[in-house]
């Protein structure tokens, strides 16, 4: 399959950068672990609140910055591809009879096997802290991350592509980032928050996989919200992923 | 293989800007040869990039055809893909990898086996003469380095023809010589070359047919020498040793059948010819037999800028520092 075969070469295309400098792998790692470090000790006090059970703090707390990690991990890849498309390295793809979705599609696996690699480093980090994830449960989590990760990173490299200048990719990456990162509930529970707050976040693809990686953690592997983060998933990362194949097709660059 | 390969008939393309509507490409025909170096010339902006984008199946045209390697580049671009190579004017060569694995991921994506495509890696490498180099991380690269490196990339697949988009713009003389001569080598090995250039000299030097461009348009095409002799005669300045023999210098050399036209200044003859390297010997043979003693001689041919002046009133060396000096 020419399909298959060239997202491997894509894939590896990729990959082989991240084996040569691994250290910037690590990169996506400095902000939750200091939202681990100066922030997790803040929630210690909050025990009791609504959402907040005695002794889940971690538990509450870790899924939210797994779920960043993998929003992030995909977010920023479009200052890669600027950079690809100025020196003509699309382009020349572009000319070959190569499969445009493959093209995508080997971006996105490294930039998956990039998040995994981080989140599991991350949860290792986590046990000393207190997080103590229902392993089942945090194996059905894991899915909806790469499903995240899949939509943001395809959204990152069509709008790089799109955009084709940092200046223009910087205020709608960052313009995105702070309100995804509030309304996830990955701070504070969604449940202290005002109706209109909560509804507002019923939008956010993050907020579905924070809920269901809470609750998947705490082991309720049968509860109708992490069911619901897969339905809300799911389509939201294939309309996207067209979405990006669309314009890795007709672009210009 | 088809004889002409490239033709394109009345390829339009216009583009929207906030200025009114741009037609970058207003009317484009071509035909190029199989085995020739086919230069298209022209002014930045003239639509020489946006045409060579429509035929390597990168942007679509409004309206026309344009078939490439005998396919149509709207209906069938994958088999265009599969014998066609591009060097855009950003190279393409992907920089956190080595020279080698650009190659080689090349030629896999052609869908060459891994076996083949490292051979075929080799060959080139040997062939842009990338040996030093090629191991090394392509961020490392010098400017002339790399545009060797792109050269290769889009040669890998043996294709029928090259496309080359201002091959040689930022290089250095030293580098724009050497890109030259491998320019040549690909040429001797058969492979049709299409490249579009602002430099007249690059025109001249390496192609064997040359289309020129202004606005959208081909406004001139045929061999350089054939447009240089529509447009310009070449010129012969002599200076004589005794200045008062010009008036019977003036009046032997009227009768000369190679000499169009003949004006003295000031003790010297501008003698207009049709090719100044045959009428030069003839010219100095007639003055010789009559004993008269030349103080100096100086020929000036016509160049690709006359014929770019000829037909756009302006001067293309002039349109290019225009535009650097305002850029």
């Amino acid at each position: 399959m020419k399909l298959l075969a060239d997202t491997r070469l894509f894939f590896w295309r990729k990959m082989k950068e991240t084996l040569r400098n691994p250290i910037y792998m690590l990169n996506s790692l400095l902000t939750p672990i200091i939202y681990l470090m100066l922030f997790a000790p803040l929630l210690q006090k909050l025990v009791g609140v609504p959402g907040l059970d005695a002794g889940d703090v971690m538990n509450v707390f870790v899924p939210g910055l797994l779920v960043i990690i993998s929003f992030f991990a995909g977010l920023f890849v479009g200052y890669n591809m600027i950079d690809e498309v100025r020196n003509g390295v699309i382009e020349r793809f572009r000319v070959t009879p190569t499969s445009r979705f493959a093209l995508l599609a080997g971006r996105v696996l490294r930039d998956m096997v990039n998040m995994l690699v981080t989140v599991t480093v991350f949860v290792v980090i986590s046990l000393p802290f207190g997080f103590r994830p229902d392993v089942l449960g945090f194996l059905v989590f894991v899915p909806l991350l790469c499903l995240l990760l899949i939509t943001t990173s395809s959204f990152g490299n069509a709008l790089g592509l799109l955009l084709r200048d940092e200046d223009r990719l910087s205020p709608i990456v960052q313009g995105i980032n702070l309100p995804i990162l509030l309304l996830s509930g990955m701070l504070l529970p969604m449940e202290l928050a005002p109706a209109w707050l909560q509804a507002l976040a019923h939008l956010n693809p993050a907020y579905y996989c924070v809920e269901a990686g809470r609750l998947l953690v705490a082991g309720h592997i049968a509860d109708i919200r992490v069911a619901e983060a897969y339905l809300f998933m799911v389509p939201l990362a294939v309309v996207v992923v067209a979405w990006a194949t669309r314009a890795f097709r007709n672009a210009i660059a | 293989m088809p004889d002409v390969v490239v033709s394109t008939h009345d390829l339009k393309k216009y583009f929207s800007s906030r200025s009114g509507v741009v037609r970058a490409v207003n009317g484009v025909n071509l035909n190029v040869r199989a085995g020739q170096v086919f230069g298209f010339l022209g002014p930045n902006g003239a639509g020489k990039t946006t045409t060579l984008r429509i035929l390597t199946t990168l942007i679509p045209a409004d309206s026309g055809q344009a078939v490439v390697a005998g396919y149509d580049v709207i209906r069938d671009p994958d088999d265009v893909r599969r014998h066609i190579g591009y060097v855009g004017q950003s190279g393409g060569s992907d920089r956190p990898a080595t020279g080698r694995e650009n190659l080689v991921l090349q030629g896999r994506l052609y869908g060459m086996p891994r076996m083949d495509a490292g051979r075929r890696a080799a060959e080139l490498i040997d062939l842009l003469d990338l040996t030093d180099f090629a191991d090394r991380i392509a961020y490392t690269y010098s400017g002339g380095q790399r545009r060797r490196l792109d050269v290769a990339l889009g040669i890998v697949h043996r294709p029928a023809v090259l496309f080359l988009d201002e091959p040689t713009t930022g290089l250095d003389p030293q580098n724009r010589a050497n890109l030259w001569e491998q320019i040549a080598k690909l040429k001797a090995t058969g492979t049709t070359i299409f490249l579009t250039t602002h430099y007249l000299e690059e025109a001249d030097v390496l192609s064997d047919y040359v289309a020129i461009m202004d606005h959208g348009l081909i406004v001139a095409e045929g061999t350089p020498d054939q447009l240089k002799r529509q447009v310009s005669l070449d010129m012969i300045r002599i200076t004589l040793s005794n200045p008062a023999q010009a008036s019977d210098v003036f009046r032997m050399l009227e009768t000369q059948s190679v000499v169009k036209a003949v004006a003295e200044e000031q003790g010297a003859l501008r003698i207009s010819v049709d090719n100044g390297e045959a009428a030069l010997p003839e010219i100095i043979r007639t003055l010789d037999a009559q004993d008269i003693a030349i103080g100096g001689i100086t020929l000036s041919t016509a160049t690709l800028d006359d014929v770019f002046l000829e037909k756009t009133g302006r001067s293309l060396r002039d349109t290019a520092a225009n535009i650097a000096g305002g850029a």
